[in-house]
């Protein structure tokens, strides 16, 4: 390559860069963030701990503005106020990969003003991060990762509030075999921790509860074709098919089944719970699908119309994914505890080992109606909310089955 | 198990492939003219399926074209064939700038460099390209409208065939035999041949070897979007990521036929679409994969150059 | 090559170091062991000593797959497929001695067995994944270049799809595996010795991010030594030779078969090291550690840093491991918290592979070579002409068959 040519191959290259640069710069003008003056209250940080850039980013991405949305309103309650302290918020990508994640955890770390953290979805990420946490005194609650071994390592700091497997798959089964009635089930799961765990859970309760398992296939969270697996689940003739994943590739299941021919419904846990479903599936192969959440449904609780409402305020252009409400009550837990904790040894204190510790014990002794329902954590750091709503979708959105 | 289930098995295997035997196409025409491994072909298939997207949702908005146009485009016969002809040529031709471009840009400053250089550079290429519709476009997956109307047909006891499954394979057959005419009986298809087996030669024989190189680059990048358009009509989804299974799956295909060979990409294709489809119905979708790593594996060691790899070579 | 054969000789056998070199050389060893402690006293820096430590893992992996790709000039895409192996097997066989050895009933000898349960598996699990390489590479050796990339591509995808599947019961699939729960040996002792200058903000505490970097830098020392003395072997001028021609360099005695077994059971050995040291400083092991992806960076950090030269492979390890993090890691330093706006930092940390894909193309153009070539390879024969170069290519299968790479049927 000549000079000549090189300068020229080097001033296209740099042009782009430009662009990137000036696009980045825009693109972080018109995020606004969610931060406020006042006289000098101390600026408390809480970490959020989520995919950004690669693996689950739609979810991840969720996961933020819920937690953003937590901090803003926060920052704007009497409580706060009173207590003169100001909520910031610094996101870690990891990427859904645990390397990337336990890289976060100890940025996070490195923060002497960061106490908490949101976070993280993928429970690869979570388990080993949370000892970087337990290291550091920060608590963590995670919104998404169901894996068992998360809180059963005796880490004290360490939280959630989605409910683990063991809870959501068998009161899932308990529901088709009950309500629905439904004998024969084909099962899926997508190789993920959450969706084998789900999977293996409804598996268990549905054959105790004397249905029958037809099949049980694994697929990977990224597969989009699943015509073989359809034509093989048709042969087997089910009643229900109980997919143990997230929606991105739940919807194209729901889909191809449909197409396929097996018009039976299909079922889920709270990654199914999305309005991106049943877009993605389509609204009349999605009709009739089923997914349990946790908590009671968002319009049952007063607090829960109104995080509707502020998010469609805050992010006209988003739909409200799994796990933004459970984002943003575990950012609340935390910010619930660094408030109590600042009671306990001034609000100057909390970052201190002390106030670290007394952060730790009020998310433990948490008590707090969110909006995914009643939230306190037990022993283990496990969200003792129990309730799961079982959903349907019906003419195009997900509504409370009612029998 | 019954026929009627292997039926079914095979005409999603033969659909499959025929969306790998596309891409493949595209990795084994650089292959062949450059020795190189273009790691961003399959951001070529992401690319396509997003522009077609585009084109189709612009095409089909009241707002933009008018509701009697819309009307005619998607409920007439004339209508829905001129809608997806503009949907194709747009995706393609778009596409297949992109191609050349980074060809242009990335890969022709290195085409004296090492063998592995243009490599990175095209894995560089294709994360740039993700990030880049992740942060400019949307996260989140779009779902890609059904506008083609869907109709199953039986074919044998349970076994059917939809009539987009029967339009992506009518499709693919005609690009398939159209590329094969073009490259074995045209002027410039010789030039590509007579590059790929010694590009210096070709040149030294009148070949204007550049043309040649941004025709494959051209050409291979519009296959990989119509590819992509499919994927989004067949699936009903597009996505930022979309394209590295695919890719991977039709790289593998790519060798499976024996790359640098455009028919063997084409069986490799078939083959490999059909290998996946009857291990995810009668073993497990878990390792199917894995079932297809192996075969290839078992190619390889029988036949090192691909199917078709060796058995064309004529000794000069 | 008569001439090049000379220089060759004469490269080997230089050892004299100028002494800008040696001072360079005390440089560097100085800011290896001394940087870190710096970073980890203060706590805002401390993140980088983790970072630093990941790198370390990188280079590991990239001197190991340096001898594939840069020595024996095979192109391998599923190198994780042996970090994986080291990994699993840490965990595995790991978690197995520290049962064993639980039953000692000596409280000071269980303690230490316990402790150092991972210098144990270092060995093992190096083992493990070297006898690997073997048994990828016997069946898969006349494969030429590029065939061969796409079969160990498979191969490192095998690897992780038996272990997302649970495979014999072994990897509890997507669950993942907690590493053998042990404090490694001598922390305890390391950490003592607190050294704390409150006047400038420094705390220093021995962490468990510093052990394991210094863990990694010691494995380190010894792959290079290690390869510095293979590239002056006999095996590693017969890698030279057939990487060069392979039908000459069989035509002179070269053993192509061993000579390819070799290299890829060496350059595995390595990936089995880093397996290990990877399951220990992370705690946990699971499928999505492994992906394609790692194997991709690995090749590019070779490539990119200079085929065959070990500062080369170095310093690309550390560019393609460490940018994307050092961009985030100064970007959403608590440092700058008053210079850069939160949402700008979180912005920027988000366009960090954006920025990452255009260097990747521009330093390929830059330098082709790689960043720090690697002077024998720079010493062979560059044929201009594309035939020569396709013929240097072909493999001893292909002339034993008939086959001629050069040729496609377009």
């Amino acid at each position: 390559m000549s000079m000549g040519k090189f300068k020229k191959y080097l001033s296209v290259v740099a042009v782009l860069a430009a662009v990137a640069l000036v696009v980045t710069g825009c693109g972080a003008s018109t995020t606004g963030g969610g931060t406020t003056g006042g006289t000098a209250p101390v600026s408390i940080t809480i970490g959020i701990g989520a995919p950004i850039t690669q693996g689950a980013t739609a979810l991840g991405l969720g996961m933020e503005r819920g937690a953003k949305l937590a901090i803003a309103d926060m920052n704007k309650s009497p409580e706060a106020k009173a207590a003169g302290i100001t909520f910031t918020s610094t996101t870690g990508d990891d990427q859904g990969d645990p390397k990337t994640g336990v890289n976060v955890a100890n940025q996070f770390a490195s923060n002497p003003n960061l106490v908490g953290v949101m976070g993280h979805l993928n429970s690869g990420v979570s388990i080993p991060s949370s000892a970087v946490y337990s290291r550091a005194n920060i608590v963590m609650v995670s919104p998404a990762s169901t894996n068992p071994q998360l809180t059963l390592q005796g880490l004290k700091n360490v939280f959630r509030v989605c409910t683990i497997d063991s809870v959501q798959g068998p009161a899932a089964a308990d529901r088709a075999t009950g309500d629905l009635g439904k004998k024969a089930v084909f099962i899926v799961d997508d190789s993920t921790p959450y969706g084998t765990g789900l999977a293996d859970e409804f598996g268990k309760e549905f054959t105790a509860k004397g249905g029958k398992v037809l099949g049980r296939e694994k697929t990977g969270d990224k597969d989009t074709d699943f015509k073989a697996l359809v034509t093989k689940i048709k042969a087997t003739n089910p009643d229900l098919v109980y997919y143990g994943g997230v929606y991105n590739a739940g919807a194209l299941l729901s889909k191809q089944l449909k197409d396929g021919g097996v018009k039976v419904p299909m079922m889920g846990g709270d990654g199914l719970y999305d309005g991106q479903y049943i877009k993605l599936a389509g609204a009349a192969n999605a009709e009739g699908d089923f997914a349990t959440s946790v908590g009671l449904p968002l319009a049952q609780l007063p607090a829960g119309e109104k995080f509707t409402t502020e998010f469609k305020a805050a992010y006209p252009n988003d739909e409200i994914a799994a796990y933004d409400a459970y984002s943003y009550d575990a950012a609340t837990v935390i910010m619930k505890g660094v408030l109590a904790a600042a009671g306990k040894v001034t609000a100057a204190k909390v970052t201190s080992p002390e106030g670290r510790a007394a952060v730790i014990a009020a998310v433990a002794a948490t008590n707090y109606e969110g909006i995914t329902g009643a939230i306190a954590f037990d022993a283990n750091g496990d969200t003792t909310n129990k309730a799961i709503t079982l959903y349907v979708v019906k003419g195009g959105v997900w509504i409370p089955y009612v029998k | 198990m019954a026929l009627s289930t292997l039926i079914q098995q095979m005409v999603n295997g033969v659909t499959l492939g025929g969306m790998y035997a596309l891409i493949a196409l595209g990795y084994t025409l650089v292959y062949g003219i450059m020795l190189m491994i273009n790691f961003a072909h399959s951001e070529m298939f992401m690319a396509g399926a997003y522009v077609g997207l585009f084109t189709l949702t612009g095409l089909t908005n009241p707002k933009l074209v008018g509701s009697g146009a819309v009307a005619f485009l998607t409920k007439n016969g004339i209508g829905l064939v001129l809608l997806f002809t503009i949907v194709f040529l747009v995706a393609g031709i778009a596409v297949g700038l992109l191609g050349v471009v980074i060809e242009r840009t990335a890969y022709r400053p290195l085409r004296n460099a090492p063998r592995l250089a243009p490599l990175i550079s095209a894995i560089g290429v294709s994360i740039f390209l993700q990030n880049a519709v992740l942060l400019w476009v949307d996260s989140k997956a779009l779902p890609f409208p059904q506008v083609f109307p869907v109709i199953d047909l039986k074919i044998y006891g349970n076994a059917s065939i939809s009539t987009l499954q029967i339009f992506i394979l009518v499709s693919v057959v005609l690009i398939l035999i159209v590329l094969d005419t073009f490259v074995g009986k045209t002027r410039i298809g010789k030039a590509m041949r007579a590059t790929s087996q010694d590009r210096d030669a070709a040149g030294l024989m009148g070949v204007n070897i550049n043309t040649v190189i941004a025709l494959a680059f051209f050409i291979g990048p519009a296959l990989g979007a119509v590819a992509g358009i499919f994927n989004g009509m067949y699936y009903g989804t597009v996505n930022w990521n979309m394209g590295f299974l695919p890719g991977i799956k039709s790289f593998t295909a790519a060798v499976i036929g024996g790359i640098g060979n455009l028919r063997g990409a084409m069986l490799g294709g078939f083959v490999l679409g059909i290998i996946e489809s009857l291990a995810a119905g009668f073993l497990s979708t878990g390792y199917k994969d894995v079932v297809a790593f192996v075969i290839l594996i078992l190619v390889l060691i029988f036949r090192p150059g691909g199917l078709l790899g060796e058995s064309v070579v004529e000794k000069v | 090559m008569g001439g090049s054969k000379m220089d060759i000789r004469t490269n080997v056998q230089s050892g004299s170091w100028s002494r800008g070199k040696i001072a360079l050389a005390v440089l560097l060893g100085v800011l290896v062991v001394f940087a870190p402690v710096l970073l980890q006293g203060f706590q805002t820096m401390s993140f980088f000593v983790r970072v630093l430590g990941i790198i370390g893992i990188y280079v590991l992996l990239a001197l190991g797959l340096n001898i594939v790709v840069g020595y024996a000039g095979l192109l391998d895409l599923g190198y994780v497929a042996f970090y994986a192996m080291g990994a699993y097997a840490a965990v595995i066989l790991g978690e197995k001695f520290v049962a064993v050895v639980q039953t000692i009933s000596n409280v000071g000898l269980r303690d230490f067995l316990v402790s150092s349960q991972f210098l144990v598996m270092l060995p093992v699990a190096a083992i493990i994944a070297a006898l690997t390489g073997l048994a990828l590479g016997t069946p898969v050796l006349r494969l030429r270049g590029d065939y061969l990339a796409i079969v160990t591509l498979g191969f490192g995808e095998i690897i992780r799809i038996l272990a997302t599947n649970d495979f014999l019961g072994l990897t509890k699939g997507a669950y993942g595996m907690m590493a053998p729960i042990a404090q490694p040996l001598g922390l305890a002792q390391l950490q003592l010795l607190p050294i704390a200058i409150p006047a400038i903000g420094f705390n220093f505490i021995f962490s468990v991010n510093l052990y394991w970097y210094y863990i990694v830098v010691l494995l380190i020392i010894l792959a290079v030594f290690v390869v510095r003395r293979l590239d002056n072997s006999r095996l590693g001028r017969a890698w030279v030779a057939m990487r060069e021609d392979e039908v000459a360099a069989s035509s002179v005695g070269v053993n192509i078969m061993t000579s390819k077994l070799w290299a890829f059971a060496l350059g595995a050995l390595w990936g089995g090291l880093a397996g290990v040291v990877f399951a220990n400083a992370q705690g946990f092991v699971s499928p999505e550690s492994f992906t394609f992806m790692e194997s991709v960076f690995i090749v590019t950090m070779v490539v990119l840093g200079g085929m065959g030269s070990i500062p080369g492979v170095i310093v690309g390890a550390a560019l393609i491991a460490g940018i994307p993090e050092m961009i985030r890691g100064v970007a959403q330093s608590p440092l700058l918290a008053g210079v850069i706006d939160p949402t700008l930092a979180s912005a920027i940390s988000g366009y960090r592979y954006l920025v990452f894909g255009l260097l990747m193309v521009i330093m390929m153009a830059v330098r082709p070579q790689g960043m720090i070539p690697s002077t024998r390879r720079a010493q062979e024969l560059h044929p201009e002409d594309e035939k020569v170069l396709e013929e240097e290519d072909q493999s001893l299968w292909d002339l034993k068959h008939g086959a001629d790479r050069s040729e496609h049927d377009l």
